[in-house]
């Protein structure tokens, strides 16, 4: 790749871009006018929005007791609320005819008249309610006179009753106003009687709890930019990453002028690289724009609501912390480059700006949760969440913001990997389509679904399309997490052993085989089903003894940062333990999962996903549709990397049985280890040496783990070394790559 | 070694060499069509080399497989030595590509867009400039120099396309379908320009479905149609071979030929 080809790409992306009217007006215009605009807009309407005063429909006043005082002609006693203003909020009316009418008729009508919104709540004061009370009060005073007697049960009165109506917002404040009030009251009926029996008022709040906020008040602002303003920069960082990308993909397509580049000799990722860093640009001076035309607005206002002394004290409102504000800017270049790459790739796949357009929803849709999961108190940044594009961004993000540095660089690495790792996926299949003539020419006919169909079965290949083993990867995923969902935990070992052995089969094995059967001409081929040379048998059981230790070693990192539900952990050890003998155990925990896996994911997906051209990528989307098909975080992980060894394998030996022959034993092991070697481990001289028990079962010495890994490595050079085939894609990129050697040379 | 070209009898070397080339498409309602079925040709240095055939006859197809924007899905085509699908990169080098569909960028001047691509071939500066002032001054291009791209006439655009299909001074030069659209005035300098080309050395392929700019430039000519070459040679071979000398009437009869030979499809399904 020639950086001054990219550059000048760039740079003429660039001035293109400004030459345009409609995207300077967007980027630059927009933001600066917008939030001014959008200030004095909000200042102009607050002036037009007061409280308004709530209608109370009261039934039974006189049965108020006169002291202490609640009302007071058509409003509530004055006193009882802490701002003298407070009262006119509250209309109360007599309720209309209320004498004509018996207790539950009268009920009724009250409820009806709340609903229709007649008035917005109803107080009840019951018949007895004054008699109650004064009982009540007789009552009291008797246990208080006579101190010899045993302290009585004092019955408690029937208060007043509150009709409102839950689905009307003018109810639910009338309710709230309401319940305030004759809880003020009801503190003054109670102060009321502890004159009366010389009990000090003081008695009934002995203390009050004290609060003190130590936070310093640049943390406090810290906090609450950091959740604030990281969300309004990514969306402005989305927005001026997505409308570029459509001028500079599927606009060029449309004006013709991709041709002209194309048939230059700027290469496909020199062009790809040129476009994908405008795009950037545009993305980060819009957010950057918009960042500042919202923090000089926001401040201008605040100062402005200080004046009328309308801020409230204790929000910290006042600009971030410079630090803060500094990492914000940081972290806008790996926000920019995700969001860029994506709107790219997606841009790439338009035939039209219009068609460009409609893909915008479903980006919003898809990351936008990834943007609102860091909001939750519950998450918090962690080995998990790091790893979630997005969403890990945002917690590092925040934790910087806040000055948690210590967790920010704990997590530092495995946020930015993933997130170059999705940046470099999306810009690979930008690359690829625009080497793929069926996106460049596509003309628009006239869709069918019968004769689509049609076409699926009649124009099908001898494997899998990168399509269609991307539809069958998806297609796994969610017929596991939907149908997951409705299965109940197994209570023994019957019903686990059904249960994952018809699951296996139905999720995994089904839906691959048949997809082999319906879409390709040679399903044999697609799924591997052919003989290996023997000499791979041995190594693949080999390999998969090789890296037991180390798996162990992970699987136990993992549970120490991600310990297993309890349910889980009662499933694996209790009902296993339910297995009539270790034969049955393993074949339907080992053997089982082992096939049907992988027919599905080293079978019909990888075959499909080796159409892309590029071995590597194949094996790593396959095995991380294979980790997350494992559903539990904490089998992910491994099952991923794992994933990788066997996709490896798979594309050496060119066969399925030697995948499920590593993937048996990987399993087999797994089992073992916690069942017979718990049991024998003891009794193994120099046991000490290579094992030592624990709470979380058997854990191998580091120098076993260490040797085991070295050796094999050494055996995946052994099968490095395999004659294999390639796919006419992957030759075709292997050719292309000698082209740019020969052309560097 | 097959890497470097060929040469004739005559000693002139082969710029493009196209072997049983075959383009399918996949059709959703048809399903696979072929778009050009396994045709072969050859064309060399200083020489024009004429693809006539009715629209839809596969001519757009395979100029673009030569200029390596679409792959061939059976056959192979060099161009200078260099194959289309494995050394893609080397073919663009060697080739000025004019059609159609190449459009000029709306938000550039002419001169800023001739620059570009000079600057993407990787000329060296100054060698830039004095060959773009060569080739503004042949063009007549010095009045649109400033010029965007959005306020061109047709045939200024097709100019600007030429100077940037020219600035690398290619061996090879491909023009599909060139003068459609351009009035008489202008079509006329650019035949004349093309024929100077051919002068200086250059290997042209041209595309078109007209005869009479067939006649007038073309050294050889192949006559497309549905994917064929139905019959290739000079014009002079033509006239014996076929024992016609008006080349619209045997162009006429080759296709009717063909189609009735074929059997009848119905386009309906």
């Amino acid at each position: 790749m020639k950086w001054s080809n990219v550059q000048l790409i760039y740079l003429r992306e660039v001035r293109d871009q400004l030459r345009d009217r409609r995207t300077l007006f967007t980027i630059a215009i927009l933001p600066i006018f917008l939030y001014p605009l959008l200030g004095m807009i909000f200042l102009q309407v607050s002036q037009f929005s007061r409280e308004y005063p709530a209608l109370i429909h009261v039934v039974g006043k006189d049965h108020l007791p006169q002291m202490p005082p609640l009302l007071d002609g058509e409003r509530f006693f004055s006193e009882l609320f802490d701002d003298p203003q407070g009262s006119e909020l509250l209309v109360v009316q007599n309720f209309p005819d209320h004498e004509s009418l018996d207790g539950s008729r009268l009920r009724q009508k009250a409820e009806q008249s709340v609903r229709d919104g007649h008035c917005d709540a109803v107080l009840i004061v019951p018949n007895t309610f004054g008699a109650q009370l004064n009982e009540f009060r007789s009552q009291l005073a008797d246990a208080t006179t006579d101190n010899t007697a045993t302290p009585k049960e004092v019955h408690k009165v029937v208060g007043p009753h509150i009709l409102f109506d839950q689905a009307r917002d003018e109810s639910r404040i009338a309710r709230d106003r309401l319940a305030r009030v004759l809880r003020q009251w009801r503190e003054q009926v109670g102060q009321d009687y502890m004159v009366q029996s010389d009990i000090p008022v003081a008695a009934i709040r002995p203390f009050e709890p004290q609060l003190t906020d130590v936070a310093p008040e640049s943390k406090k602002r810290a906090a609450l930019w950091s959740k604030m303003l990281p969300f309004v920069v990514l969306i402005w960082a989305l927005t001026g990453a997505f409308y570029p990308a459509i001028d500079l993909c599927a606009g060029e397509k449309e004006r013709g002028t991709l041709e002209t580049l194309l048939c230059s000799p700027a290469q496909r990722h020199e062009i790809v690289w040129g476009k994908l860093l405008t795009i950037m640009t545009f993305s980060m001076v819009t957010a950057l724009l918009n960042l500042a035309s919202m923090g000089l607005t926001a401040s201008l206002m605040m100062q402005q609501l200080q004046a009328f002394q309308l801020a409230l004290s204790d929000l910290p409102m006042g600009m971030p912390p410079l630090i803060s504000l500094g990492w914000l800017i940081l972290a806008l270049i790996p926000v920019s480059a995700l969001f860029s790459a994506l709107s790219l790739a997606l841009a790439a796949l338009a035939r039209s700006a219009k068609e460009g357009q409609y893909y915008l929803m479903p980006m919003l849709l898809v990351t936008m949760p990834l943007m609102i999961l860091p909001s939750l108190p519950s998450i918090q940044l962690e080995l998990g969440t790091s790893l979630i594009p997005v969403t890990g961004l945002m917690l590092l993000l925040r934790a910087l913001m806040e000055s948690d540095y210590a967790i920010a660089a704990l997590y530092f690495l495995p946020v930015l990997g993933v997130t170059a790792a999705c940046c470099l996926l999306a810009m690979r299949w930008a690359v690829d389509q625009f080497n793929n003539e069926s996106v460049l020419f596509r003309e628009s006919e006239r869709f069918d679904l019968r004769a689509w169909l049609w076409h699926l079965i009649r124009d099908r290949q001898d494997t899998p399309t990168v399509g269609q083993a991307i539809f069958c990867a998806i297609a796994i995923l969610m017929l596991r997490f939907l149908v997951g969902f409705q299965i109940s935990l197994p209570e023994n070992w019957i019903s686990l052993a059904t249960l994952t052995v018809l699951t296996q089969f139905a999720f995994f094995a089904l839906p691959a085989g048949l997809m082999a059967l319906v879409l390709t001409r040679k399903p044999r081929e697609t799924l591997l089903l052919r003989w290996p040379r023997w000499s791979s048998l041995p190594a693949a059981v080999l390999l998969a003894v090789l890296l037991h230790p180390s798996a162990i070693a992970l699987s136990v990192f993992i549970q120490q940062t991600y310990p297993l539900p309890e349910q889980i952990e009662h499933i694996s050890r209790n009902l296993i333990g339910g297995a009539p003998n270790l034969l049955t155990l393993l074949l339907v925990i080992a053997v089982v999962p082992a096939i049907c896996e992988e027919l599905a994911f080293r079978g019909f997906i990888l075959s499909g996903l080796r159409h892309l051209g590029h071995r590597w990528w194949a094996i790593m989307l396959s095995s991380l549709f294979f980790g997350v098909a494992h559903g539990i975080v904490q089998q992910s992980f491994s099952a991923t990397l794992i994933g990788m060894i066997i996709g490896y394998v798979a594309v050496q030996s060119g066969s399925l049985l030697v995948c499920i022959l590593f993937h048996v034993t990987h399993n087999s092991l797994a089992i073992l280890s916690q069942t017979l070697l718990l049991q024998y481990a003891p009794h193994v001289p120099g046991s000490a040496w290579l094992f030592e028990l624990t709470d979380a079962g058997i854990v191998y010495s580091w120098p076993l783990v260490g040797v085991s890994l070295v050796m094999a490595l050494g055996v995946v050079q052994w099968f490095r070394m395999l004659p294999h085939q390639l796919y006419t894609e992957e030759r075709l990129q292997k050719a292309l790559a000698h082209q740019s050697a020969r052309l560097t040379s | 070694m097959d890497e470097y070209p060929t040469s004739t009898a005559m000693g002139q070397c082969i710029m493009i060499q196209v072997d049983h080339l075959t383009k399918t498409y996949a059709d959703l309602q048809l399903g696979p069509i072929v778009a050009v079925d396994r045709i072969s040709f050859e064309a060399v240095e200083g020489e024009i080399f004429g693809l006539l055939g009715p629209n839809g006859a596969g001519k757009t197809t395979v100029l673009r497989i030569l200029s390596t924007i679409l792959q061939p899905s059976d056959g192979t085509a060099t161009v200078n030595g260099y194959d289309v699908l494995t050394e893609p990169h080397l073919v663009r080098h060697q080739i000025g590509f004019v059609s159609t569909n190449t459009a000029v960028y709306d938000r550039m001047t002419a001169w800023e867009l001739v620059e570009y691509f000079g600057r993407l071939y990787g000329l060296e500066r100054d060698l830039l400039r004095d060959r773009m002032e060569q080739l503004f001054s042949r063009l007549k291009m010095n009045d649109i120099r400033n010029l965007l791209g959005s306020k061109m006439s047709t045939g200024m655009k097709q100019k600007v396309s030429i100077a940037r299909a020219l600035v690398h001074d290619p061996p090879v030069l491909i023009f599909d379908e060139a003068t459609a659209g351009l009035d008489v005035l202008v079509a006329r300098a650019l035949l004349e320009t093309i024929s100077e080309l051919r002068d200086q050395g250059k290997c042209i392929v041209f595309s078109t479905h007209i005869m009479r700019e067939v006649e007038r430039l073309c050294d050889r000519i192949a006559i497309m149609h549905r994917g064929h070459i139905l019959s290739a040679g000079t014009l002079e071979e033509f006239i014996k071979q076929h024992g016609e000398s008006d080349m619209e009437e045997l162009f006429f009869r080759l296709i009717q030929e063909h189609d009735t030979q074929r059997q009848p499809v119905s386009l309906v399904k």
